[in-house]
């Protein structure tokens, strides 16, 4: 169980990355009702995106 | 305590307690008093969620853990939580909505059985009540430290002011309050964040300073060789198991996201609440850090966010501070009083008791939250003596987390789980865990993982040689976003 901690944060952006590609493969028409199909910031894969991408950030500074 | 900062404490009692008491009267019915009547905007379900997530803990002990071990501490808040909160955004809440649930007992109910959900909110119910005399001890301590009010009547106070609205005003007003204690959580964070940086010259000055003494408190994660927090243990057990067993699993957590008034609200509530955890480490982490960079001297590392709050916040923002003290703990134990009565009113009356009814749902709910406050009124004096009960406590919930994961994760993306596999896989996972933990001494976080590991092999497996329910049966309780282009 000696692993250098080195490792820990390319294997938490590479989760953060595989999360990212999970969801941008649920279709929008499952996470957004049809009558606000035409508003943009209520896909929440954005939201999600947008979080996933400051998730790497951050443990690509705190490394 | 300043006159000043008193008159803030004051004036947020006040104010808590009138927003309380005014939503009450929007209460008809069980359906408004546990699930809020289904009106919850996004944004206030967010506030909330963090509201009840941020606890005692989380406020002393996290400032305190930060000073110790660094920015580690944050994976809590990151990596610990982050993903979980996207999952269950993204496809358990959807899921939990279509199921028209009140709770996550009842989906585990309809989706395995009667047994399965009673023995969910036994353990949880159990569990909460402990928990919920903790908080309030906590919160009579810290009333103590501040103003100096004896234990019990920090007790009695903070629980009338509890009881006036949880009782009276159901999820509603917890919702609220909770929202309105978060925006005063946040404000003194950053303002200790703003003040801190000032202190010390600048954001390049405070890192310096910090990393000087201590080389690795800017780092995110431990060596694997590390006593507490490990850091394949962090991967592993809290960010695969632990996490989303918390986040796709916890009544008092997504209560608040049963009561949305649309789908959509429910997901981006979450979603919202996980971009506000993003910045949750500003309110617990920093000021550990700071204490550290300020050089405090204190005995121990608890004594960290107090010793911020006398020496580095001035009169007026230290008032504020403790407010923001207080609404964490407050927050904590409003909801999870809300969603005990819930789970003791529907999910283990409704199946022990065959000849319920259901009218009365709503004079037992407002009954057994009092009856809930009262006992951990009771128990807070005594928490101190019975911290070995609640030690056992939190022992058992962690040794059901990772069979109790599985059985969520397969149970909602797979029709292919049984019943019988379902009752199974918890009982041997949880035997499992028990043996793990306590013959072979592992620590809790590999206890979560290697559960987990167990259990969703199993119940695939033991599903395959058992009797499942119809597809049609399962239509609305398995979710599948991806099947469905």
């Amino acid at each position: 169980m000696d692993l250098p901690v080195a490792w820990a944060n390319p294997i938490s952006m590479l989760l953060f990355v595989i999360l990212g590609v999970a969801v941008w493969s649920i279709p929008k028409s499952v996470l957004v009702p049809p009558e606000f199909a035409h508003q943009s910031w209520r896909d929440l894969r954005w939201w999600a995106t947008g979080l996933i991408l400051f998730q790497i950030m951050l443990y690509g500074y705190f490394s | 305590m300043h006159p000043i900062d008193l008159t803030v404490v004051l004036v947020y009692v006040a104010l808590i307690t009138f927003v309380g008491l005014r939503l009450s009267q929007q209460v008809k019915s069980a359906r408004d008093f546990f699930l809020a009547g289904r009106s919850l905007t996004w944004w206030v379900i967010g506030l909330s969620i963090i509201g009840t997530n941020v606890d005692t803990n989380g406020y002393i002990g996290a400032s305190g853990n930060a000073y110790s071990i660094g920015i580690a501490q944050a994976n809590f808040e990151w990596i610990g939580a982050i993903p979980a909160m996207i999952i269950a955004s993204l496809i358990f809440i959807p899921l939990y909505w279509r199921a028209g649930v009140y709770s996550i007992a009842e989906y585990l109910g309809l989706r395995y059985n009667q047994a399965v959900r009673v023995i969910a909110a036994t353990i949880v119910t159990t569990v909460s009540v402990f928990a919920m005399g903790v908080a309030m001890w906590a919160l009579a301590i810290t009333l103590q430290t501040f103003i100096g009010w004896p234990i019990w009547l920090g007790i009695l106070v903070s629980g009338t002011v509890v009881g006036l609205y949880s009782i009276s005003g159901g999820l509603g007003a917890v919702a609220i309050t909770d929202s309105i204690q978060v925006c005063i959580m946040f404000a003194c964070g950053l303002i200790i964040v703003a003040i801190g940086i000032q202190d010390a010259g600048g954001t390049g000055s405070f890192i310096s300073k910090l990393t000087a003494e201590n080389p690795t408190h800017l780092q995110a994660y431990l060596p694997a060789d590390h006593d507490g927090y490990p850091w394949h243990g962090v991967i592993l057990g809290l960010g695969l198991v632990l996490s989303p067993a918390y986040w796709v699993g916890g009544q008092a957590i997504l209560q608040r996201t049963l009561g949305a008034r649309s789908q959509w609200d429910a997901s981006a509530g979450m979603m919202f609440a996980a971009v506000a955890k993003t910045f949750v480490p500003l309110l617990i982490v920093f000021p550990g850090l700071l204490a550290l960079v300020m050089m405090a001297d204190i005995e121990y590392p608890d004594m960290a966010l107090p010793w911020v709050i006398k020496n580095v916040l001035p009169v007026g923002v230290s008032g504020l501070m403790f407010v923001a003290i207080i609404a964490a703990l407050q927050s904590s134990i409003d909801s999870s009083i809300n969603s005990t009565a819930l789970m003791i009113t529907r999910d283990i009356r409704h199946v022990l008791i065959k000849n319920h009814n259901p009218e009365s749902d709503l004079k037992i709910g407002r009954f057994l939250t009092l009856g809930l406050l009262l006992a951990a009124m009771t128990i807070a004096p005594y928490i101190g003596d019975l911290g070995g009960i609640f030690n056992f406590l939190q022992f058992l919930l962690s040794l059901f987390q990772g069979p109790m994961l599985a059985l969520l994760l397969l149970g909602a993306l797979s029709k292919r789980a049984t019943a019988t596999a379902g009752i199974c896989t918890l009982v041997s996972g949880v035997a499992l865990a028990g043996l793990l933990s306590v013959v072979i001494e592992l620590n809790l976080l590999y206890v979560a993982f290697f559960t987990f590991c167990y259990a969703l092999p199993t119940l695939w497996i033991i599903s395959g040689f058992t009797q499942p329910h119809s597809d049609e049966y399962l239509q609305n309780l398995t979710y599948s976003p991806w099947s469905d282009r």
